[in-house]
Order: C-alpha cells, then sequence, then structure tokens
C-alpha cells in the first residue's frame, strides 16, 4: 500500500508506526478515555492506530467499549482523556472539502418516509452535490451494492440484508477511504451475513478504503480482517492485537482451512483470557 | 360456504358500527313506543329524523355558525400549537419555562374563563373561537413536540458528522419523524375544537343570527322541544365523527406509504 503524496509529513505518526504494514496511521488513538456523566469507564487507555488500506475489526463482548471507540474515530463524542489525530487534515472527521469519512450503523438507520434512493442521496443532499452529479453517483452506490432495481422501494419494502445494503450505498456515495462500520450485519441472518461479508471484502479491495469493522463474532472478524484487535469490558479496554495473515482474496476457501479455524483458536483463547482478567479486575 | 364480503376488512370496518348503531336505534324506538314514553321526556329516533327535516334550514344555519368557530379554532391551534413546538425544540430552557403554561392552558375548565374571554373580547366569533383554541391547542403542541424530540438517535448522529445545519436537521429529519406524532395530535385537537365551540357558545348563549348548535339546544330545552334538542344533538356528534374520519384520511394520505399506522397489514 502506498501513501499519497499529498499527505504531509507527521513526526509523531512515523515515530508510532510499529505494527504490521510500512504505511502511516490515519487515525492515531493514544490512551484514550472516556467516562459517562454516570461513571460509567467506557474505555480505558485506549492505543490504537489504524493504517491506510487495513481492515480492522475491534471485537470483543457488549461492554467492551468497542463502539465508543468507534465513534470516537468518528468525531463523535469527546474523549475523557488521551487524544486522536486524524492523518490529514480532510479527515479531520468532517473536514468541509476533504471528507472521506463514512459511518455505518448497527441498524440500517434509514429515513422510513423516504425511498432508497432519496436515502442513499441523503449525504449529497447535505453537502450540496450538484443533481446530475448526484444522480450519477447514486447509481453507482447503488448498482455496488446490487440494489439497482430497489432504488423506488420504501425500506420497509425490504428485507433487513438489503435496508443493511441501502445504508452502506448511503457511506458509499460519498466516496470514502475511512468507513467506520458499527456492528453492520450483527442482526442478520448467517447466510445474508456471509454474502455481505464477501460483498464487503469486495468492495474494500475494489476501492482501497481503509475500514474499522465492530464485531462480537469471532468468525466474522477473523474472515475479514487484516487485524483484529480483541477488547475486554469493565472497564472496557484494549488487550492484544493480531495480525491475520492471510491473502487477500478470501473466500469459501478460507472458511474451512487449517488456518482459518486456528486464528479464531487463537483469538477465542485471547478473548477468553481478557474476560477471566476482567473477572479478577472486578473481584 | 364462501362469503367476501366478512372477509373483506374495509367492508366490516364501516358495516359492523352501522349495524350496532341501526340495532340501537331499533331497540331505542321500541322502548320508546312499548312504554309509552312522552316526547318531551325521550323522543324516539324517528320523531327526532322527523324534526331535524321540519327545521332543517335552521338547524343548518346555526351548524354552519358552529362549523365555523371549530374550524377556525383548529387552523388557529395547528398553526399557533406547530410554532410553540418548533419554539420549544430550540431549547430546553425555552421548552421548560413555557411548557407548564401550555399545561396549565390544558387544565384550567374552559367554562369558567369563557364569561371573562366573552367580556374581554366584544366580537362574538372571536370570543367563542379564542376559547375553543384554548382547549384545542394543547394535543397539537405536545404531540408535535414529542415528535420532533423523537428523532433515530443515529440518524442524528449522521446529520451532525456531514455537518447538516439546523435547518437541514428540522427540514428533513426532524418534520418528516414528526408527522405521525403530528397527526395525531390532529385527530384529538378537531374534536376538542368541536367542543370548545359548543361549551363556549353555551356559556356565551348567544342568539340571533350569530347562534349556533349550542344555542338551538339550549333554547329547545327551554321550549321542551326534546326532538329538535337531540337533532341539534346528533348534528354536533355528526360533526364529530366527520372532524375525525378527515383528520384520519389526511393522515392516511400522507403517512400511507411508510408509517405503520397507516398500512393494512398482510398475513
Amino acid at each position: 500500500m502506498t501513501i499519497p503524496e499529498s499527505v504531509t509529513a507527521d513526526s509523531r505518526a512515523a515515530d508510532n508506526d510499529t505494527g504490521p504494514g510500512t504505511a502511516r496511521p490515519v487515525i492515531q488513538a493514544r490512551n484514550v478515555n472516556k467516562v459517562y456523566a454516570n461513571g460509567t469507564i467506557a474505555l480505558q487507555g485506549a492505543t490504537l492506530d489504524i493504517r491506510q488500506g487495513e481492515f480492522v475489526s475491534l471485537l470483543g463482548p457488549s461492554g467492551c467499549g468497542k463502539s465508543t471507540l468507534l465513534r470516537i474515530m468518528a468525531g463523535l463524542g469527546d474523549v475523557s482523556g488521551g487524544s486522536v489525530q486524524w492523518w490529514e487534515q480532510g479527515y479531520d472527521v468532517v473536514g468541509d472539502k476533504g471528507r472521506k469519512l463514512a459511518f455505518v450503523f448497527q441498524n440500517a438507520t434509514l429515513m422510513p418516509w423516504a425511498r432508497v434512493r432519496k436515502n442513499v442521496r441523503l449525504p449529497l443532499d447535505l453537502e450540496h452535490v450538484s443533481e446530475a452529479d448526484a444522480e450519477q453517483r447514486i447509481d453507482k452506490a447503488l448498482d455496488m451494492v446490487g440494489l439497482s432495481n430497489f432504488g423506488h422501494s420504501y425500506p420497509r419494502e425490504l428485507s433487513g440484508g438489503m435496508q443493511m445494503r441501502a445504508s452502506i450505498a448511503r457511506a458509499l456515495v460519498t466516496e470514502p477511504d475511512l468507513m467506520l462500520m458499527d456492528e453492520p450485519f450483527g442482526a442478520l441472518d448467517e447466510m445474508t451475513r456471509n454474502k455481505l461479508n464477501d460483498d464487503i471484502l469486495k468492495l474494500w479491495q475494489d476501492n482501497g478504503w481503509t475500514i474499522v469493522f465492530v464485531t462480537h463474532s469471532v468468525y466474522e472478524a477473523v474472515y475479514l480482517s487484516s487485524r483484529v484487535v480483541v477488547m475486554a469490558a469493565r472497564p472496557g479496554r484494549i488487550v492484544e492485537e493480531i495480525t491475520i495473515d492471510e491473502p487477500f482474496p478470501r473466500g469459501a476457501d478460507f472458511r474451512v482451512s487449517q488456518s482459518f479455524a486456528e486464528y479464531c483458536r487463537q483469538v477465542s483463547e485471547s478473548l477468553e483470557k481478557a474476560s477471566s482478567m476482567g473477572e479478577e479486575v472486578r473481584a | 360456504m364462501n362469503l367476501p364480503l366478512i372477509k373483506n376488512e374495509r367492508f366490516v370496518q364501516v358495516a359492523a358500527p352501522v349495524l350496532v348503531g341501526l340495532l340501537f336505534l331499533l331497540l331505542w324506538e321500541i322502548t320508546v313506543i312499548a312504554l309509552d314514553v312522552p316526547k318531551y321526556v325521550l323522543p324516539g329516533p324517528i320523531s327526532i329524523f322527523e324534526s331535524l327535516i321540519d327545521n332543517f334550514p335552521a338547524l343548518l344555519k346555526a351548524l354552519l355558525v358552529t362549523l365555523k368557530v371549530t374550524f377556525l379554532a383548529f387552523i388557529i391551534s395547528v398553526m399557533l400549537g406547530v410554532a410553540a413546538s418548533l419554539l420549544f425544540i430550540q431549547s430546553k430552557w425555552i421548552e421548560m419555562s413555557l411548557f407548564p403554561y401550555a399545561i396549565l392552558m390544558q387544565v384550567t375548565p374552559i367554562v369558567a374563563i369563557a364569561p371573562l374571554i366573552i367580556i374581554w373580547v366584544n366580537d362574538t366569533t372571536w370570543s367563542l373561537t379564542i376559547c375553543a383554541v384554548i382547549m384545542a391547542i394543547f394535543p397539537v403542541i405536545s404531540n408535535t413536540t414529542l415528535g420532533l424530540r423523537s428523532v433515530d438517535p443515529n440518524l442524528l448522529s449522521m446529520f451532525r458528522m456531514y455537518r447538516a445545519g439546523r435547518w437541514q436537521e428540522l427540514v428533513r429529519l426532524r418534520i418528516p419523524g414528526a408527522l405521525p406524532y403530528f397527526f395525531g395530535g390532529l385527530r384529538i385537537s378537531s374534536g376538542l375544537a368541536l367542543i370548545g365551540a359548543v361549551v363556549a357558545e353555551f356559556v356565551a348563549g348567544t342568539g340571533g343570527a350569530k347562534a349556533g348548535l349550542a344555542y338551538m339546544i339550549l333554547q329547545s330545552s327551554y321550549n321542551l322541544q326534546i326532538p329538535k334538542m337531540f337533532a341539534a344533538l346528533f348534528l354536533i356528534t355528526a360533526t364529530g365523527i366527520l372532524l375525525f374520519a378527515l383528520m384520519v384520511w389526511l393522515s392516511n394520505l400522507a403517512l400511507r406509504n411508510w408509517h405503520e399506522s397507516a398500512m393494512t397489514t398482510e398475513y
């Protein structure tokens, strides 16, 4: 993966570039704490680099702060301590012109009163993109998620999987290069989830995005990611980063391979160890 | 046996209550005849209907007067109510400061303040309208405010992420999302506007050219024209039902594409 030339040097980023991969971090989180008003420690001392072109999964039980961390990366909500830096000025979450970040929520989060096209169009409307340009980009986005024939449907007329596709199309339409996805397929049945996993991998590869993906499924995390960040709860924290050193594209073969099973075992053990540590902390 | 009409939901929706009504009227008529109840105590449905026909020009005139006040009050309630809701959602402070007064209006018995309003406002139509507005405005305010606030927090996050302005947030997100609540408010409010108009007129007791249905009832009861009284009462309730149906129709028209309340479920 290469660094775009437009990127200006950032000494901190270079200093901290340790893990696998040579690209510079797109997002640098340093010792991030998040304490909610009611005293809940959602996140404690989270330090994480997201590098250009990576597919990183945040994996952990509920309450481990994975969604909180993702939302902080999206600039939604303040940190209670530590810092988050975005690589380029344009990555400053919602920079005016250079906006490159898109967020996909756990639920499809579509406006029920608007047809699919209008839902997908929303980010463009908010950015005042011209009519002709917008139409073209909507067509492209719908095509990418396989919903070309459903632009005029209302969300309620679609299945859960299709609603999620529409939600992804809405994220695609801004042509982002950083996608933050918060358990996007958590509510879907396994077959739909597998299909969408393959689709998102293909889109990731074709478009050279960086994806941060929150999930509580070990299999999903291993299957999709170039790196799995294992998190634990009470307090929410990062316990281990496991690199999934397997080539892309990945497909059905990978799902049944020995190394897939081995990675899943490794990640599961890490999760278990993390949760038992949590028990000790509470005791 | 195949009974397609019974299976038609729309048909049953209309036919069932009509049947109940007819049975009730029949029972009423039979009771009145069987017990030989005098007309000035309880007239039967047939004599009420006769009275309705006989007095139709006068009743229609009175109905129009009441309708005028009702519609004026309803439209003003909707406009002021929506404006108040839009003001309330601008800040918690505004809502906290003003909402108790909206409740105050709701809990003040209209019969208690109607005489005051009638003294203060010279024009009868307007004094009655103001009374009816006081009755009808609260459901609009409370429902619309609730609707404007009930936004999917994720959608709101998304709007904020894309740096949508307050105006865009209002027009593209809050207002469409509030419509089901708003129409729910209209259903209640339309009925209250009518009741408010009638109650205010009772208190005002306006006769002459500006006499509405309430005055008709008062006058008929003084004169022991009980069938005419019932005929006027019938017109009031019929108007209320029609207003309600109109609101349901409007609501379905606006929400039929997406909201559960306006859709028929198929199994």
